[in-house]
């Protein structure tokens, strides 16, 4: 709530300052995420993986996409978690500030998409303030709540595998967020359209 | 490199053409792709939209590449998972030109054509897979064999109608090449080939061929002294022949030749180049072709200048009809077709007629009425046609009733000559019952409508299918109106043509054998005219007039459209239009077969299984009939 006054007096850094000039224009643009995380204890908790689509005109862009590993060593040390699917990944690897430091600005001002999207906004807001920065100010769309709202339903919550099922999005072997986050684009793109949303 | 795009590379190595790459080439492409989600029957492009910078891949469901002719959807082609289309961008500018729409909901994978060209160049299998995609190869030609499973023709020919017909439309060729063998002189086959005045030799052994010798190779090899005129022929032929299936289409034809740089094609039993030779495909031979094509036809019609000309072109207009039907083009297609090509015909007569007689005095409107109104003249039939002009002051109304009157007359005499019969009920703009002023007009059909069946004022009903051939919309229009404001609530009206309809002999006798004529000309023949195809014409214009459908007067289109008014009994009408054109397709053909009408059908040469279809197309009009004693009250004129 006091948020602003804690941040009154700071001085950003440069990515987040520039990353906030982007709002002055709206944005046609979707991005759909999703996080791996350890748990959803936004302050103990850390991003594994992040993958990330654009939606532009009601198509995926395969290409403008962001997906990488952040090396959370320290905290797999800690936990005296295994650290060998790090170790493993081919993607791209790189520490949580650089990573979050691309990933904002692959954002830019798009409205984000996501299965239960707050989570991990939530996510990517408690590793920017470890970075003295303030929080996402993107709007932000849940595809669940999309879901439920096309069929009035307000009592259950569906898994991302649940809404996979129902849409009849093709299942894959292999679980990463850039795995998750192509799902949940393919559903968001059913759902607008059902929706109605332009 | 995300491993989505990985996904999508591996998708795509799974399908041709796409297997020629390495997975590499593929991620590269992969990583380029749009992916697009389509909603059941959403559509991704249109016929006459811009063309896209890409081409599609589906990954998921199911889309119908269709074109649109006469509100009608004809699906060409459904696309499944790993099938390509929309590849029209890649060889041509222009608009797509048909439509792709999304069955279920389904997936595509956009490639940006600007991405994939480059590979195009550095590999020719997928090159060579798209130009086949692209022409809808024979099913025969050896290197696409494997691909069977998921070629996709991006029939682009389809299109409008006339160049639809191009795709149908079969080669005439030489059956009867000149054959030589592998040893003879180059000098007696020179020799041959200009005694015969052909430009070509098929060099065979036992029939098979192997090369082909033309004027090209005579010329580059021999008259430029490379080789000697007494060298055997096996030495200056060019090979491999590029061969082709008896019923190649004349778009087939023309990209063979042009894919393949060639002037001929030899047509062999299976398309392959190790059966027979049945004849060769000369370029002259694709001129000619199309100079029989619907469009050619309707360009010479615009220029003829004599009843004689138009008579040749009409007799080519037979001709095409016939080609047409032997090859199963929807007769809905055929009928359009040559009812436009008749329209060309009838206005260049009038145009003739002007010409002759100097301007008209008036505004006028020349209708066809009858069969040819309602666009289902595919045979030489007789003419049926009003002329209405405007009112004009009374002192002159002589000269111009003169005017209109001579217009018809000749205008008539030209459509005689032409082929076109006079009818013998005088149903003709040179009656001069059926030409006169607008208002007399209204004064006629007020008459026909509000009094129908009294003494002298037997309407006929052809009088309620009128097309305007040339002249004045407003006029025809007028017409319309009068029509439309006398049918409403109009029971007498309807009573009348509902008893019109229903007292047509019924087709089948009471033991469900046809009801042929007991005697005359045509005994023992099954009238197919008067007992089948006017009940069902005569119902059509019926619901047409009580569901106030206007400016609808083909018959097939009429029961189509009444699915859509009238839903509860769609049914029926459905079954109708169905019946209607398979009665019409063998009217048909009995028409072309004995260059007639096509009125009295000779039932023993029909094959029994025809004659089963003949009598299944008979049974909607009896629920017609039922459709119709249950709607009107029909009992004043019973």
């Amino acid at each position: 709530m006091l948020d602003w006054l804690k941040h009154i007096n700071k001085e950003f850094p440069e990515f987040w300052k520039n990353y906030l000039s982007k709002f002055d224009k709206k944005s046609k643009r979707f991005v759909i995420l999703s996080t791996q995380n350890s748990g959803l204890n936004f302050s103990k908790d850390v991003i594994y993986s992040i993958g990330a689509f654009a939606i532009l005109d009601d198509s995926i862009l395969i290409g403008d996409s962001f997906e990488t590993v952040l090396l959370q060593y320290k905290f797999l040390h800690d936990n005296k978690l295994s650290n060998t699917f790090i170790i493993e990944s081919k993607m791209k690897k790189l520490g949580e500030p650089d990573a979050i430091v691309e990933l904002v600005e692959f954002i830019g001002n798009a409205i984000l998409v996501g299965h239960h999207i707050d989570d991990h906004v939530e996510m990517i807001n408690a590793a920017l303030e470890r970075m003295n920065c303030g929080r996402l100010k993107n709007e932000a769309l849940d595809i669940d709540i999309m879901h439920r709202k096309l069929h009035d339903i307000t009592d259950k919550k569906f898994s991302l595998d649940e809404l996979s099922e129902i849409y009849k999005i093709p299942k894959s072997e292999r679980i990463s967020a850039s795995e998750d986050a192509y799902k949940a684009s393919l559903l968001f793109l059913k759902l607008k359209s059902r929706l109605g949303i332009n | 490199m995300n491993s989505i795009a990985e996904h999508i590379a591996d998708f795509l190595k799974e399908y041709s053409p796409f297997d020629h790459l390495t997975i590499q080439e593929l991620s590269e492409i992969a990583v380029n792709i749009r992916v697009v989600n389509l909603q059941k029957h959403k559509a991704l492009f249109q016929i006459n939209d811009l063309v896209h910078d890409s081409f599609y891949v589906v990954a998921s469901g199911v889309i119908d590449l269709s074109i649109i002719a006469d509100a009608e959807e004809t699906i060409l082609n459904k696309c499944h998972v790993g099938a390509l289309f929309g590849l029209r961008p890649f060889f041509a500018k222009n608009n797509y030109r048909m439509t792709a729409k999304a069955r279920e909901e389904s997936i595509v994978y956009a490639i940006p054509i600007a991405v994939f060209r480059p590979f195009l160049a550095n590999n020719a299998e997928v090159l060579n897979f798209l130009l086949e995609n692209f022409a809808n190869n024979t099913p025969n030609s050896k290197d696409s064999e494997n691909l069977r499973g998921n070629i996709i023709s991006d029939s682009v020919f389809y299109t409008d109608q006339q160049s639809e017909m191009q795709f149908f439309q079969s080669l005439s060729y030489n059956t009867n090449p000149l054959i030589t063998n592998a040893g003879s002189i180059v000098k007696d086959v020179a020799q041959l080939m200009a005694e015969t005045r052909f430009n070509s030799t098929i060099v065979c052994e036992n029939n098979i061929p192997l090369g082909i010798v033309t004027d090209t190779d005579m010329s580059s090899k021999i008259a430029t002294g490379r080789f000697p005129v007494t060298v055997s022929v096996d030495k200056i032929m060019s090979k491999p022949v590029i061969t082709v299936l008896e019923n190649v289409s004349l778009a087939e034809a023309q990209l063979l030749m042009l894919k393949n740089n060639v002037t001929h094609l030899c047509v062999t039993i299976d398309g392959t180049d190790t059966t027979e030779v049945k004849g060769v495909i000369s370029e002259h031979d694709l001129i000619i072709a199309q100079a029989s094509n619907p469009g050619v036809l309707i360009k010479e019609i615009k220029r003829s200048q004599s009843a004689s000309e138009l008579k040749q072109i009409r007799v080519r207009l037979t001709n095409l009809v016939q080609t047409s039907i032997q090859k199963n083009i929807p007769l809905t297609h055929i009928s359009n077709i040559t009812s436009e090509i008749n329209f060309a015909i009838l206005k260049r007569a009038i145009e003739l007629s002007i010409l002759d007689l100097g301007s008209p005095p008036a505004r006028f409107a020349w209708l066809s009425i009858g069969s040819q109104g309602r666009k289902e003249q595919l045979l030489l039939t007789d003419q049926d046609s009003i002329l209405v002009f405007e009112d004009v002051a009374d002192e002159k109304y002589r000269d111009v009733k003169d005017y209109f009157l001579t217009l018809g007359k000749r205008t008539t005499l030209t459509l005689e000559k032409v082929g076109y019969e006079l009818c013998p009920n005088g149903h003709m703009a040179s009656n001069m019952i059926w030409c006169k002023s607008l208002t007399d007009w209204i004064k006629q059909y007020d008459s026909w409508m509000k009094a129908p069946g009294e003494k002298n004022n037997n309407v006929s009903s052809i009088f309620f299918d009128y097309e305007l051939i040339f002249g004045d919309q407003k006029l025809e229009d007028a017409i319309s109106t009068v029509v439309f404001k006398n049918v409403k609530n109009n029971t007498l009206f309807f009573d009348y043509l509902g008893n019109d309809a229903l007292r047509k002999h019924s087709p089948l006798t009471f033991f469900k054998n046809f009801n042929v004529e007991e005697e005359g000309l045509y005994k023992n023949m099954f009238d197919i005219k008067t007992r089948a195809i006017m009940p069902l014409v005569d119902g059509a214009r019926l619901f047409t007039l009580y569901f106030d459908l206007k400016g609808i007067n083909n018959t097939y289109v009429r029961f189509k459209q009444l699915t859509i008014s009238d839903p509860k009994h769609s049914e029926i009408y459905l079954n109708c239009a169905e019946a209607f054109l398979t009665l019409s397709k063998f009217r048909t053909l009995e028409g072309l077969k004995n260059e007639n009408s096509g009125q009295y059908i000779n039932l023993e040469e029909l094959s029994k299984i025809d004659k089963e279809k003949l009598k299944n197309a008979l049974l909607p009009m009896k629920e017609l009939e039922e459709l119709i004693k249950s709607k009107f009250q029909l009992t004043q004129f019973s």
